[in-house]
C-alpha cells in the first residue's frame, strides 16, 4: 500500500512539473489573447526555439543551465516582436481564419528554419544537478523539477507584479480591457501588441529553457503538441483568465501523467485533447471563464 | 446576374481545364512519374475541395487528415474483407467517414475559429492514437498494411486507367459541389460564414447547415484518402499526420479560399512549385519557402491566384483613368 502511495506522488509530481511548462506557455497565449483577441498557434515554436537558443548557448558558454533563462527570455522576447510587427500586424481584425492560417506559416518556418541550422535529430542536454534526489517520505523528487517548479512560480510572480504594479503592466491591462477605451487614454495599443507578444514569446522561452534543462529530448518538430497542450489548458482555464490557465496547467498535467499511467504513453497527447472537447462540448467558454458577448 | 459573355468564358475556361487534363498525360508519353505526380494532383484536388467547401460556411478545419485517414483505412477494410472491387470501397469507404465526420461534426458546429480548429485538430491526434494502440489488432499499428490497388499493376497502362478513373472522380466531386455551391444550400452556409446572427434572422438553422457541410465535406476528404491509398497500395497510420491536415488548407489559401476554382488551381501550382523546389534540391529550404509565401499570400493577396486577374485589371483601370485625366484629380 505504502509502494502505491509512492507510486501515486511520484506521478502527481511529475504531473506539477509538466504542469509548470503548460502554464508559462498557456500564460503567454493567454496574455497575447486578452490584448490582441489573436490565438497563436505557432506558440509552441516559440517553446522548440527557447530550447535550442539554450542548447546552443549552453555548448557555447557552459554557463549553468538556469542561468541561461536570462538570455533565452530576451532573445525569444525579440523573436516575437519581430514575428508581431511582420505577420500578425497586417492581417489583425481581416477574420480569425486568417490568423489562424498565418500561424501555419510560421510554424513550418520555424521548424525547417530550426532543422536547417541545427538539424533535425532529436537532442538532449543534461544538467549540472542531474542524478540528484531529495527523499520525501516515500517519494523521491529529482532536485531539478524542484527547481523548474521554483523558477515558474517566481516567474508568474514577477509577471503579476509586473502587471499590477508597473505603467507599463497597467497599460497592458488597460489594452486587454478595453482596446479603444485604451486608444482614447493616450495608449499606442500597437506598440502594447507588440510587446506583449514579445512577452508572451519570452514566456514561452523561458519554457523551452526549462525544457531542455529537465533532460527532456528535443526535436524542431516538438513544438506543436505542448502548444496545443497550452491551448487545452487554456480552455480549462477559461480564455483570458491567468488564475484559470494556472488551475488548468497543473490540472492538465495531473491528467496526462495520470493516464499514461494507467492507458499506457501512447495516450499521452490524445487525453489533452478528449479533455478538450469535453469540456468544449459542456461548457463552451471554459471552465472558469465567463460567457462571451 | 452573370453576363452572357462571363459566362462563356467560364464555360471556355472549364473546356479547356478539361482538355488540358485529359491530354496531359498523353503528352508526356506515359512518363510513370510525371503520371504519378499528376493522379496525386488530381487527388489532392479532390482533397482540398472538401477542405475548402467546409472552408465555404466558416469553419477552418486543421485536423482533415483525421478523414483523409478514415477514408483510406475504411474502405482499404471494406476491400480487403468483403472483396469489393476497389471503386466501391472508395464510396463505401467516403459513407463511414461521412458518418464518423457527423459524430464529430456534432461537437464541433457549435465551435468558431480557433476552437474548432484546436478540435478538429484534436481529432486527427485521438483518431491517430485509437489506430496504433486499441485498434492495433485490425490497422497492424505503425507498420500498416497492403491494400488493394485501383487498378492492378498487372494491366499494362494500368497508370492511364488509373489517372483517367480518378480525373473522373474529380469532374464529380467539382460538379457536386458545384451545384451544391450555388444550390439554397450554398446561399445559407454562405449567409452563416458572412453573418451568423443575420443568417439566423432569415430563419437559417445554422447548426443544422455546419452539420450538414461536416458531414459532405467528410465524405470527400474521405474518398480522396482512400484513392490515396489505392494508388499508393500500402497504409500506415502517417496519413494521420499534421502534413496531410495542412496540405489541403495551404493549396486552397493560395488557389483562393471559398471559390470552386482556388483549390484546383492551387493545388496543381502548389505542386509543382513544391516539385521544382524538390528538383533543386532543397529540402528544409522548401517548407520555408512556402511558409513565408503562405505569410505573403494571406497578407497581399487574400482571395488567391483565382483573384489576381481581377486585381490585375483594377490596376490597369486605375492606372488607365488615371493617365486620362490627370489635371482633374
Amino acid at each position: 500500500m505504502d509502494g502505491n502511495i509512492g507510486i501515486i506522488g511520484q506521478v502527481a509530481f511529475w504531473g506539477l512539473y509538466a504542469g509548470c511548462i503548460y502554464i508559462l506557455l498557456a500564460t503567454g497565449l493567454n496574455l497575447i489573447f486578452g490584448v490582441m483577441k489573436v490565438v497563436n498557434f505557432a506558440h509552441g515554436e516559440f517553446l522548440m526555439l527557447g530550447t535550442y537558443v539554450t542548447f546552443m548557448l549552453f555548448t557555447i558558454s557552459g554557463f549553468n543551465p538556469y542561468v541561461l533563462l536570462f538570455a533565452s527570455i530576451p532573445i525569444l522576447m525579440s523573436v516575437g516582436i519581430i514575428v508581431e510587427r511582420l505577420c500578425f500586424r497586417p492581417v489583425l481584425g481581416t477574420g480569425k481564419l486568417n490568423e489562424i492560417f498565418i500561424s501555419l506559416g510560421l510554424i513550418y518556418i520555424f521548424q525547417n528554419a530550426v532543422a536547417l541550422i541545427w538539424t533535425d535529430e532529436w537532442k538532449t542536454m543534461r544538467s549540472p544537478f542531474e542524478g540528484i534526489d531529495i527523499p520525501l517520505g516515500p517519494v523521491q523528487l529529482p532536485l531539478d523539477y524542484l527547481i523548474i517548479i521554483f523558477v515558474t512560480v517566481a516567474i508568474l510572480i514577477g509577471l503579476s507584479l509586473f502587471l499590477g504594479r508597473t505603467v507599463l503592466g497597467r497599460k497592458i491591462r488597460a489594452t486587454s480591457q478595453n482596446r479603444k477605451g485604451a486608444m482614447l487614454m493616450g495608449i499606442n495599443v500597437e506598440r502594447i501588441d507588440m510587446l506583449t507578444f514579445g512577452i508572451g514569446a519570452g514566456l514561452a522561452g523561458a519554457a523551452g529553457t526549462l525544457w531542455a534543462v529537465s533532460g527532456q529530448v528535443f526535436n524542431p518538430y516538438m513544438g506543436s503538441i505542448p502548444a496545443i497542450k497550452a491551448f487545452a489548458v487554456i480552455i480549462l482555464g477559461g480564455l483570458g483568465s491567468i488564475p484559470g490557465a494556472i488551475a488548468g496547467g497543473l490540472l492538465l498535467g495531473l491528467a496526462e501523467n495520470f493516464t499514461a499511467f494507467t492507458l499506457g504513453g501512447s495516450w499521452k497527447d490524445a487525453i489533452s485533447f478528449i479533455v478538450l472537447i469535453i469540456v468544449l462540448v459542456v461548457r463552451p467558454t471554459g471552465l472558469f471563464g465567463e460567457a462571451e458577448e | 446576374m452573370i453576363s452572357p459573355l462571363a459566362f462563356l468564358r467560364g464555360r471556355a475556361c472549364i473546356l479547356i481545364a478539361g482538355g488540358i487534363a485529359v491530354l496531359t498525360p498523353l503528352a508526356i508519353s506515359g512518363n510513370p512519374y510525371y503520371l504519378t505526380v499528376l493522379t496525386l494532383i488530381l487527388i489532392f484536388i479532390i482533397y482540398s475541395s472538401a477542405w475548402n467547401f467546409l472552408a465555404y460556411s466558416g469553419q477552418g478545419s486543421l485536423g482533415h487528415a483525421a478523414f483523409f485517414g478514415l477514408g483510406g483505412y475504411t474502405s482499404s477494410m471494406i476491400a480487403l474483407s468483403t472483396g469489393a472491387p476497389p471503386i466501391a470501397a472508395t464510396f463505401l469507404g467516403g459513407a463511414v467517414t461521412a458518418g464518423i465526420g457527423g459524430l464529430i461534426g456534432l461537437t464541433c458546429v457549435r465551435l468558431k475559429e480557433w476552437f474548432l480548429a484546436m478540435v478538429t485538430f484534436g481529432f486527427a491526434v485521438i483518431i491517430q492514437t485509437l489506430t496504433v494502440s486499441q485498434l492495433a489488432p485490425f490497422t497492424h499499428g505503425w507498420d500498416g498494411y497492403a491494400a488493394p490497388r485501383l487498378v492492378s499493376p498487372e494491366i499494362p497502362g494500368y497508370l492511364f486507367i488509373e489517372y483517367y478513373v480518378i480525373l473522373a472522380m474529380v469532374v464529380l466531386t467539382l460538379g457536386v459541389l458545384a451545384i451544391l455551391m450555388r444550390s439554397r444550400f450554398g446561399l445559407a452556409l454562405a449567409a452563416i460564414r458572412e453573418n451568423e446572427l443575420e443568417a439566423r434572422a432569415a430563419g437559417i438553422n445554422p447548426v443544422k447547415f455546419r452539420l450538414f457541410a461536416f458531414i459532405i465535406s467528410a465524405f470527400f476528404a474521405g474518398v480522396a484518402g482512400a484513392l490515396e491509398i489505392c494508388h499508393f497500395g500500402y497504409i500506415t497510420p502517417e496519413i494521420y499526420g499534421i502534413d496531410l491536415s495542412f496540405w489541403p488548407i495551404i493549396y486552397s489559401i493560395t488557389g483562393g479560399l471559398g471559390t470552386l476554382a482556388g483549390p484546383v488551381i492551387g493545388t496543381i501550382v502548389v505542386t509543382i512549385f513544391w516539385d521544382g523546389l524538390n528538383a533543386m534540391g532543397l529540402s528544409y529550404e522548401r517548407f520555408i519557402v512556402i511558409g513565408v509565401m503562405l505569410i505573403l499570400i494571406i497578407v497581399f493577396l487574400p482571395r488567391g491566384i483565382v483573384s489576381f486577374p481581377s486585381k490585375i485589371r483594377e490596376f490597369l483601370q486605375k492606372r488607365l483613368s488615371r493617365g486620362k485625366e490627370p489635371e482633374k484629380t
